[in-house]
């Protein structure tokens, strides 16, 4: 059996957790950490099932007919599916306040998915392509040294993720702004670390490029509107 | 106007997960894996002087029905990659159904070795699924147990195809 998957997600969880610990009290209304937890545990989980399915039936696996084969994870998982459908369900479960809460949970998410990244220590799949950079390292029993692009990535997440929580703690942005740049970031981080990636099909360019161009809406949108986040509101 | 939605959904789920079904007539299917012995799979290594890929499956085995599309993908994505499926402690019949149903577009050899004792012999457990990479000069460069993922298979693939 291999567990090392659970390693990666704890990572993930970790960071999301840890991130949405932090910014209780300081970006976000003290009370409201516990419901982001909440909204992002099964956002993500419900994503990950979406896109195990959406992965199955694109390759001809019935789920219906093999349904204990929905749990293995590891042998597929589409990213437009789970993106898609965390991002659904996400906005289903929080539409009473969707762009509070996703203000709320976007520096999270983001350390989330720094930990996600970060996650290939566990599993063994930092590595991309060939690289003679000096931290450049090789899989074992090989002289190939390759780029760490997962914890590239996982760094560049992280930044991110602690950046947009400096400026909704002190810069007070609009409205939406928070959740608008969260994407736009995500979304960039994957396009640039994308080419040091190896596959056998390439990553989901378009689904990444939407998702700068819906981020860069979303942010565009905020600052125009300039509706500030009424943080005394909410505590 | 929800509940319309999850109606929908199901409905389309549903029908997207049982149009994947397919039932071949006897005469369609595949030829069975041709048995082999560990000597013979030895020698393919050592001397075939290209790369080389040896997925063990069975057709008896879950993981195996959702790692095949990958591995497919992953003989067609390396033409100068030697890929043999071997199936272990199997029947011929049961082995090209599963290859009829899963592996029908992978460009790969299957052989079958009835008692299942060549993975172990080449470095693995007995469990399946397992696969086996080799560098064209017939050096072992990794041996994974259990499912592998997409970026792993691409990764080893990489690294032997150079």
């Amino acid at each position: 059996m291999q567990f090392d998957l659970l390693g990666s997600a704890a990572f993930a969880v970790f960071g999301f957790w840890i991130m949405l610990r932090w910014e209780a009290k300081r970006g976000n209304a003290a009370g409201c950490a516990l419901s982001l937890w909440d909204v992002g545990l099964m956002s993500g989980m419900a994503g990950l099932l979406i896109g195990r399915l959406v992965a199955m039936i694109s390759v001809g696996i019935n789920p219906l007919a093999d349904p204990v084969q929905i749990i293995l994870i590891r042998s597929g998982v589409s990213t437009v599916g789970a993106t898609l459908g965390t991002l659904a369900v996400f906005t289903w479960l929080a539409r009473k306040s969707l762009l509070d809460a996703a203000d709320g949970i976007a520096p999270a998410a983001l350390v989330g998915l720094a930990g996600w990244s970060a996650g290939c220590l566990a599993t063994g799949s930092c590595l991309g392509t060939e690289s003679a950079l000096p931290w450049a390292t090789a899989l074992p029993g090989s002289t190939v040294t390759r780029h760490p692009v997962e914890l590239y990535a996982a760094g560049a997440f992280l930044l991110a993720g602690i950046g947009l929580a400096m400026w909704k703690q002190y810069g007070r942005p609009p409205l939406g702004s928070v959740a608008g740049v969260a994407l736009l970031a995500a979304s960039l981080i994957r396009l640039a670390t994308e080419p040091l990636r190896i596959s056998l099909t390439g990553g989901p360019i378009y689904l990444y490029l939407a998702g700068a161009l819906a981020g860069t809406a979303l942010t565009t949108w905020s600052l125009l509107n300039k509706r500030k986040i009424a943080h005394s509101e909410k505590e | 106007m929800r509940r319309t939605f999850i109606i929908a959904l199901s409905l389309a789920l549903l029908s997207a997960a049982c149009s994947s079904t397919s039932d071949i007539a006897p005469e369609d299917l595949p030829a069975p894996p041709t048995p082999t012995t560990l000597e013979e799979v030895t020698t393919i290594i050592e001397t075939s002087g290209r790369p080389l890929v040896i997925n063990v499956w069975a057709s008896w085995c879950g993981p195996c029905r959702s790692e095949a599309p990958l591995i497919s993908a992953g003989s067609l994505a390396h033409p100068d990659v030697d890929f043999i499926g071997l199936d272990v402690r199997d029947n011929p019949t049961d082995a090209s159904k599963f290859i009829a149903e899963f592996l029908s577009d992978a460009d790969m050899t299957h052989l079958a070795d009835r008692s299942g004792n060549i993975p172990v012999q080449l470095g693995a457990t007995r469990g399946v699924p397992v696969t086996f990479f080799y560098r064209s000069n017939g050096e072992q460069a990794a041996v994974h147990l259990g499912i592998i993922d997409e970026p792993t298979l691409a990764r080893f693939l990489d690294e032997i195809d150079r």
